[in-house]
């Protein structure tokens, strides 16, 4: 069998002869039309890497002790973590929204023998689970349950 | 650098995509009563105690659930800074602004596994 090939195995050892217009950023990047939203969506990343790190303190706290965690309720009750926290939220959703919206648009024509289900299909399905799965939580951790 | 960026890209790619569509599924609801809702009133604080929350979070559901919330939003946060990074004209300092990124997300898997293992 053959072995999987390098990536960038085709790419030629030095740059070609044909002369190439160098790389220009287009017309309206970064915050104009498409091009907003596309560096909006690229912009959450920093969101989810300090939401990932707050969560981590926060299980850390928990796994050390009543008073660690305590010590993080009490910190979350600060106007400026709710803000963030609701600005989390916002950012949170956005993402859902745009990614479920081009989640269909990303799929190819077929996988293996299967095709994938209609786009109206695949996003109903993403939203149910989405929607399911944030009900569930918020019902558990809200004290619905246990 | 590039290279092993390169050859760690399918890694890299299906930890993003599960940040982006398991993460965001999670920390919805994560942030609706932990990040909102009790801290302002809108559910009881009662329900974030640390008995409760040590027994819902210390089994072994509980432990996969926080992990993904820990783990994949720092993927699809280092990933998604790194793309901006390129953007804004930082193509070629690339390798060393993807591989440090990477590596946080790196170090905050490992220190979430540590956390969850702890509870």
């Amino acid at each position: 069998m053959a072995r999987a090939a390098h990536p960038q195995a085709m790419q030629p050892k030095k740059p070609g002869t044909t002369r190439t217009a160098p790389p220009k950023m287009p017309d309206g990047f970064p915050g104009k039309g498409r091009y907003r939203t596309y560096v909006a969506f690229e912009t959450t990343g920093l969101i989810y890497l300090l939401m990932g790190f707050i969560i981590l303190r926060a299980i850390w706290q928990l796994g050390a002790g009543e008073a660690g965690w305590n010590g993080v309720m009490d910190a979350y009750r600060n106007p400026i973590m709710i803000g963030f926290h609701v600005l989390a939220l916002v950012g949170v959703i956005f993402v859902g929204v745009r990614f479920f919206w081009l989640f269909p648009k990303a799929q190819p024509p077929r996988i293996g023998p299967v095709r994938p289900p209609p786009a109206a299909i695949l996003k109903g399905m993403l939203y149910s689970v989405w929607i399911g799965t944030t009900l569930v939580m918020t019902w558990v951790l809200a004290g619905g349950a246990f | 650098m590039k290279q092993l960026l390169i050859v760690l890209e399918p890694v890299i790619w299906f930890m993003f995509g599960q940040g982006i569509m398991i993460g965001t599924i999670l920390l919805t609801g994560w942030l609706i009563v932990v990040g909102v809702g009790v801290p302002m009133g809108i559910f009881p604080a009662d329900a974030l105690a640390y008995e409760r929350m040590h027994m819902l979070g210390s089994n072994v559901i509980g432990r996969v659930v926080l992990l993904g919330l820990i783990v994949l939003p720092l993927w699809k946060g280092a990933h998604h800074l790194r793309s901006l990074a390129v953007d804004f004209g930082g193509g070629d300092r690339d390798a060393i602004v993807g591989s440090l990124l990477y590596l946080i997300a790196i170090v905050g898997s490992l220190l979430g596994i540590v956390a969850v293992i702890r509870l």
